[in-house]
């Protein structure tokens, strides 16, 4: 059965029932979701600005103007998308160790890892963790491709 | 087109041409030409149903044939864990149709049987109807000592059509440490027993004399023996299973259809890709480790996935560590085995799977790294940095399917598996040795729209459970003094990580016991995604000299599970005794006296977005459930409850609001945090395990290497100090 507007919102909401979850991912994929998808983001968000896609939870990919940035749900625009956004985001180095997320036995020294965690600079949105060892560069985790990009060609 | 048939010859005598290897190698050739692997469909076109009727009827054999194999195994994990699968390949040792199973081994058999064929079998050894060939070298076709083969050629008359393969995890198999798995394999000679696609029989029966010799070199030979026939018993069933098609059918379309098959496979995995998953460059890393008092080092796996808009992928493993003097470490076999099972479990669960998927997946490895070693005298028993890019992959696959809207595909990452590893002589003075596989029930990684199940299933078996305790008792004498689910076990999250499982034995009085277990280091194994915090690090704890005997002799409590979520001092107060903790897990087995407590981890899964989007009622359920802590409903999650237990609602959202002006407050811009990274790194000023990572992954030109230095602004002459 095709998945309906209003599933697509619950499912963006986490609050859709997982039988029907477990039809959707048994169904052949519904080829216009994306668009479906970025209507429904485009509908709830407070600006105008028109998604292109949805980057990761929380980021998405906007038209502005003749630019192509990402931007956060809650409006700051981060950069143009072939740029890591995490480069324009707030950094805190967290020690494991210090007890705030895990407790001190199960989480890794800093002579092992840290806890990178990357914050949208205009609402303090949490949008990535890296458990990575001191001195390794930011992940730069999607890039997706348009029909008119040179790496999509 | 009516194309005409060419049955094959029989294969050759000795001292002949190999006619096979001539097959193979112009399929090869054909398949770098052309990119298909048939340019036609002779029987789907003339008779779809038939078509889909026959591999039904072939699908259904083979699964069958698995069935029976699990009720011949002795070990447990091959009866009751599902660690097996069971296919038919095509004379050139193209895999056509395989039973559920374990994903990984797809295409280790396939390559074990053109091993054979390349190494001139046909003429040197001969291929024989009623012949028995076993494998577990790993450089040829596998994971590790453990990963065993059997496969037997498939003729009629004096015609070769085909292979029957079966293949399952045997834990012991004589290696320096029980169980086939241990850290302190640090060559392919501490590892065991290998049979690198040796006859072991002919004329349907297995050779004497090889069953002496498996029985005298490894510590319990009962699992591997019988283990062997139960996948004999199975490929002998696809074999009656192909003479019977074969009969109905056939010969011709028996073979025709079989090729089809894998070429319609590979047409539907392109076309499946490029339906559902946006195209552009994903990048995730995964991380592996060794924690030994003579060598701690970083497994690096890092992972970039090219999604193609025609549907086709590109894996490129560039910056990936340096194989060593570690098992952690993987042959290229198994890292496209681990690629193969992510993909299978991820995207092409709904089609067929066989060496049609195979086809669609092209990458690069480098050469001497962890899942590439220079030479085949490296260990490989664990594997690690090959989990470490599967997981990475799927992470990658996550965020395709995320920007094309399928959020229902979306998920964080799985735990890493840890067990315990045991050898000895038990209470019956039998010989005993293995791995207990209940860890397979790990906690699930959180998805993009429900909590990670907890202990629920592993990486490399998706049927993968916890066993039953009784019959673990028996396979392994540990006495279970309880389980448990960890508590704040999953990675925190919007939606949280499955959380694991832990179990606490108590060492029996037997004459001899070993124990340990080959766990990780004390590192982040399963990172989270999209904000999402990685699955904790699980640890290890043995306590010694305890006071066992005499609470029970005084019919006094007895410690449970619970000890085990209390890893801090307190714990002591349980149990008197020498407490050790070995955060991450990397326990060489060692003897072990009776009344001990050991205490085995498995894995939780990590979670998916920020905690502070969690709904309240998650974190309330998962208090009402002991999943979670008071300290993690508050301080992680923001959650505010009144006296009586209730969420305060306005309280939370006031104190989360509080949580993300502290965030703002803390974090700093990412161009300072660079500026001061790039001092640390220009003067050596990291922890020394840090150093070696980068003086090993940086030493290697490539891709990662230029932009490591680019993302840092480092000079092209840099080195790590």
């Amino acid at each position: 059965m095709t998945i309906l507007d209003a599933e697509i919102s619950d499912l963006i909401d986490g609050r859709l029932n997982l039988e029907r979850v477990h039809e959707i991912q048994a169904e052949t994929k519904d080829e216009d979701r994306r668009r479906r998808v970025v209507a429904a983001w485009q509908a709830r968000l407070g600006w105008n600005e028109p998604i292109l896609l949805p980057l990761q939870e929380g980021l998405f990919i906007v038209q502005c103007g003749a630019q192509r940035l990402v931007r956060c749900a809650c409006g700051r625009d981060f950069c143009e998308y072939h740029t890591n956004w995490k480069e324009h985001a707030l950094v805190y180095e967290r020690d494991p160790q210090d007890g705030a997320i895990y407790d001190r036995a199960s989480a890794p020294t800093a002579e092992w890892m840290v806890l990178r965690e990357f914050y949208c600079p205009g609402c303090g949105t949490l949008l990535d963790t890296e458990g990575v060892p001191r001195g390794y560069p930011f992940i730069f985790n999607c890039l997706p491709w348009f029909a008119d990009d040179a790496g999509g060609a | 087109m009516d194309m005409p048939f060419k049955p094959l010859q029989a294969v050759a005598a000795p001292g002949a041409s190999s006619p096979l290897k001539a097959a193979l190698q112009q399929r090869r050739a054909a398949f770098e030409r052309t990119g298909v692997y048939l340019d036609h469909f002779r029987h789907k076109d003339a008779d779809p149903i038939k078509f889909e009727v026959f591999y039904t009827k072939l699908s259904q054999y083979i699964n069958n044939a698995r069935d029976l194999a699990r009720q011949v195994a002795a070990s447990p994990e091959m009866r009751e864990m599902g660690e097996s699968v069971l296919g038919l390949y095509t004379p050139e040792g193209d895999a056509v149709c395989l039973s559920p199973g374990l994903m990984v081994h797809v295409r280790t058999m396939s390559r074990a049987i053109k091993w054979m064929i390349d190494n001139d079998y046909e003429t040197d050894v001969g291929f024989r109807p009623g012949d028995i060939f076993f494998n577990n070298d790993p450089y040829i076709g596998g994971g590790h000592a453990p990963d065993q083969q059997v496969i037997i050629p498939l003729f009629l008359e004096e015609r070769l059509v085909g292979w029957a393969g079966g293949m399952s995890h045997v834990s012991e198999v004589g290696a320096v440490e029980p169980g086939g798995m241990g850290i302190s394999m640090k060559t392919r000679f501490h590892e065991g027993l290998y049979l690198p696609c040796v006859k072991i029989g002919e004329h349907d029966l297995l050779k004497r004399d090889l069953e002496i010799l498996v029985d005298r070199s490894v510590r319990a030979s009962v699992w591997w023996l019988l283990d062997t026939r139960a996948k004999l018993a199975g490929v002998k069933l696809i074999r009656d299973a192909v003479h019977s098609l074969i009969a109905e059918y056939g010969e011709r379309y028996f073979l025709e259809v079989g090729e089809e098959y894998i070429e319609d496979t590979r047409r539907a995995t392109v076309d499946k890709m490029r339906r559902v998953l946006y195209p552009g460059r994903y990048r995730d890393v995964g991380w592996r480790g060794v924690d030994q008092p003579e060598l701690q080092t970083f497994l690096h796996a890092p992972i970039e996935t090219t999604i193609r808009p025609d549907g086709t992928i590109f894996i490129d493993a560039d910056g990936m560590s340096s194989a060593g003097q570690h098992p952690v470490q993987a042959t290229l076999p198994l890292f496209e085995g681990i690629l193969f099972n992510s993909l299978i479990q991820h995207v092409f669960y709904d089609t067929r799977y066989n060496e049609g998927t195979a086809m669609v997946l092209n990458y690069y490895v480098p050469e001497g790294s962890a899942c590439n070693p220079p030479d085949i005298y490296h260990a490989t028993a664990l594997w690690g940095p090959a989990f470490a890019g599967g997981i990475a992959c799927n992470q990658s696959i996550s965020r395709a399917y995320y920007v094309n809207g399928y959020l229902e595909e979306v998920h964080a990452s799985n735990a890493q598996v840890n067990a315990v590893i045991a050898g000895g002589v038990d209470l019956f003075k039998r010989k005993f040795a293995g791995w207990n596989m209940e860890m397979c029930a790990s906690g699930a990684f959180a998805t993009a729209f429900m909590d990670g199940l907890d202990t629920a299933l592993a990486e490399f078996n998706a049927e993968g459970d916890s066993g039953d305790a009784e019959i673990w008792e028996t396979a392994l004498p540990l006495t279970y003094l309880g389980r448990s689910i960890r508590v704040d076990g999953g990675g925190p999250g919007r939606f949280r990580g499955g959380a694991g499982l832990y179990s606490t034995y108590l060492t029996p009085q037997v004459s001899r016991l070993e124990v340990g277990s080959f766990g990780g280091a004390p590192i982040f194994t399963a990172p989270g995604l999209m904000g999402g915090y990685p699955a904790p690090v699980p640890t290890v704890i043995v306590v010694r000299n305890t006071d066992m005997q005499e609470r029970i002799r005084g019919q006094l409590p007895l410690p449970d599970a619970s000890l085990a979520l209390s890893s801090s001092t307190d714990a002591g107060a349980a149990v008197h005794g020498d407490w050790e903790f070995v955060k991450g897990g990397n326990y060489i087995a060692r003897p072990i006296e009776p009344f001990c407590i050991y205490t085995q981890p498995g894995g939780d899964g990590s979670g998916f977005g920020d905690v502070l989007r969690r709904d309240p009622a998650g974190v309330r359920r998962d208090l009402d459930n002991g999943v979670i802590s008071t300290r993690m409903a508050g301080e992680v999650y923001g959650v505010v409850l009144d006296a009586g237990g209730a969420i305060d609602a306005e309280a939370t959202e006031a104190r989360r609001a509080l949580m993300r002006r502290e965030r703002l407050a803390r974090g700093i811009p990412a161009a300072e945090y660079k500026r001061r990274g790039r001092e640390q790194l220009l003067a050596a000023d990291l922890p020394r395990v840090g150093r070696e990572l980068y003086k090993d992954i940086l030493a290697r030109p490539g891709r990662f290497r230029d932009e490591f230095l680019g993302f840092w602004q480092l000079p092209a002459d840099f080195r790590m100090g």
